[in-house]
């Protein structure tokens, strides 16, 4: 993990945007441009795709987002402008947002804060020296590697009454006590907190370890000289240092944290009632089952400025740092 | 710092991270081998005393399960399987092609662009299920609804953030004398690009496609809303399998899974020392 790249690492997201951005003024800058022929054409291709396929449909988006349109009014201009009423019906009325925004907030800092604590005490544990280090590391990855469906799917199986985590279960309960995993609420939401800490451990995992091993050893060894115990050495020096390196991992762990889909689709499709039911899973479900679209964007767009709210809180701790290296 | 030795419990620590990290691979796996007796039998068998690959041949001939009493499957996967690899070898190889170029061009003409983290990031936190909808309702005006050409061209575009910055990372690696050196050949700055940059980084460039790769073979939304029909993809049609027999087919449905993780996992590993940096946007590059 090199400082310098972290800059790089939070610019990051949909590549039109930086493209598209004004051309810099600064005089430096224009004197290092006169030197270099200018190939900027060569970022062109890349901003035509992502201004027709995300910047267009964006747009569109947020145009019906302030319209009733439904599939029954054919072209988009038949629907009726009715202002904030979406927004406001969401906000204030629509229990089932408000509830789904709320659940998908608990997973994620759930999520976020189990696989945070479990990944850096595996990475702290690769620190140390042990035979066959380089196959556990391999194999600790292997989640991560699996397509989002497929972990589902798998622990759907798992979870299945007759399936081995009940059986194990079985081995401690009498009877038939084991629990129906999908039939019951708090069940299902462990269920899909199981699958996702499963699954995305490793990321973290692998971040923090890469950030471990670059921390710089000499203020390590003049802590201990000056008599600092391991422990102190590990909250005093390391973790300090590895401040930006855990600032990404969260950062970009959130963002795909509060999407979450493909694994509630696959495990329980938002049941029993809707009481698993993520944002996303609930913008489908109104978007593609009920043809609310309309009104779907603009839930989308609640959520996406509520998501921009909540990156710039997470990156707060490293502000002065971003800014720092922007030269 | 002196060299520390794993004590017994932080080694069993290890072992059952170890374990608990693999077992429910093992288990995808063996379901996938079990003969329809053994999908949800009570109590669950763990290794199956008969391991059949019967699951695999029905994904390709939806009668061969017939042999076991059990009903035939009613789809085979067949075209979801050449969807799959369709859609995610043409969108990789374009997203590639285009992120390269877009890396050239921001890493070494950009002069620095310093434009707010956060607003770029914004892109990524949109849900999917919203950029979705628009989508839908373009492809359907513009007749691209239920084909491949939309759904690459979405691949394209949610994959151009990753495969430039990652590649932007492997470029901003290399140093600029190199091609500055070769210029003074008298070759042009593009020549030198095609002749020195992309050849030196080809390392990257692999471990990039890979990465790439299995982003678009992992993906699962887009294409379930926007096949009818006519296309599919492996996500896709597992996740029919699911609703389409609630459940009661275990073993083939395994079998596709096995099918989907297989490349997605000898990909991953090929490519093991580069995931950070892919996952970081470049971020973090080891």
């Amino acid at each position: 993990m090199n400082l310098h790249a972290n800059e790089d690492g939070l610019r990051v997201g949909v590549v039109n945007v930086s493209m598209v951005a004004p051309a810099q003024t600064k005089p430096s800058v224009a004197a290092k441009r006169a030197r270099l022929p200018a190939l900027r054409f060569l970022v062109l291709p890349g901003q035509i795709v992502s201004i027709v396929v995300l910047v267009v449909p964006l747009l569109v988006a947020l145009y019906m987002s302030f319209t009733d349109w439904t599939p029954t009014h054919g072209s988009l201009f038949n629907a009726s402008f009715i202002g904030l009423d979406n927004y406001s019906e969401l906000l204030i009325y629509d229990s089932r947002f408000v509830e789904a925004v709320v659940r998908t907030i608990l997973i994620s800092v759930v999520c976020l804060a189990l696989e945070f604590t479990i990944g850096l005490g595996l990475a702290v544990l690769f620190l140390r020296e042990f035979r066959g280090k380089a196959v556990f590391f391999s194999a600790l990855l292997t989640p991560m590697m699996i397509l989002p469906v497929v972990v589902g799917y798998t622990f759907w199986m798992l979870f299945q009454s007759n399936g081995p985590i009940n059986q194990m279960i079985g081995l401690f309960v009498a009877g038939n006590a084991t629990p129906e995993w999908f039939r019951s609420a708090p069940l299902a939401i462990i269920t899909v907190i199981v699958t996702e800490v499963w699954h995305w451990t490793p990321l973290f995992f692998l971040i923090l370890l890469s950030g471990l091993n670059a921390v710089p050893e000499n203020p390590i060894r003049a802590a201990i000289i000056l008599g600092a115990s391991p422990r102190q050495v590990f909250w005093r020096v390391i973790l300090p240092t590895l401040k930006p390196v855990i600032v990404v991992a969260f950062v970009i762990r959130a963002m795909e944290v509060i999407k979450l889909f493909d694994e509630v689709f696959m495990l329980t499709r938002g049941g029993p009632g809707s009481s698993t039911e993520t944002i996303s899973l609930y913008i489908y479900k109104l978007a593609f089952n009920d043809f609310q679209l309309a009104y779907g964007a603009a839930a989308a767009f609640i959520v996406l400025v509520g998501t921009l709210v909540l990156i710039n809180l997470l990156l707060l701790p490293i502000r002065d740092q971003l800014l720092q290296e922007r030269r | 710092m002196p060299v520390r030795r794993l004590t017994p419990v932080l080694a069993l620590v290890l072992v059952v991270a170890l374990i608990v990290t693999l077992f429910p691979i093992f288990w995808i796996v063996m379901t996938a081998i079990k003969p329809p007796t053994d999908w949800n039998a009570a109590p669950a068998i763990w290794v199956p005393s008969k391991p059949t690959l019967v699951n695999f041949r029905t994904l390709f001939d939806p009668n061969a399960i017939r042999e076991y009493g059990v009903g035939g499957v009613s789809q085979s996967a067949t075209a979801s399987v050449f969807g799959s690899i369709l859609a995610s070898v043409v969108s990789t190889f374009f997203s590639i092609v285009i992120g390269l170029f877009a890396a050239i061009g921001l890493s070494r003409y950009a002069g620095g662009s310093k434009v707010t983290p956060l607003i770029i990031l914004s892109g990524r936190m949109f849900p999917p299920a919203a950029i979705a909808v628009p989508f839908v309702i373009i492809f359907s005006a513009v007749n691209i609804i239920d084909t491949y050409g939309g759904l690459i061209a979405i691949y394209v575009a949610a994959t151009l953030p990753f495969s430039t910055w990652m590649l932007k990372s492997f470029v901003d690696d290399l140093p600029r004398e190199i091609e500055e050196a070769e210029m003074i050949d008298g070759r042009s700055r593009l020549m030198a690009h095609f002749t020195v940059t992309i050849p030196l980084m080809r390392g990257g460039l692999f471990a990039t496609t890979l990465f790439i790769f299995i982003l678009n073979w992992s993906e699962f939304m887009f294409a379930l809303v926007l096949s009818y029909g006519r296309i599919s993809t492996i996500p896709v049609q597992l996740a029919k399998y699911v609703t389409a027999t609630a459940g009661t087919l275990y073993g083939v449905q395994a079998a596709l899974a096995v099918l989907a993780m297989v490349p997605l996992v000898l990909a991953g590993f090929a490519i093991q020392s580069h995931l950070a940096r892919g996952m970081t946007f470049g971020a973090i590059k080891r």
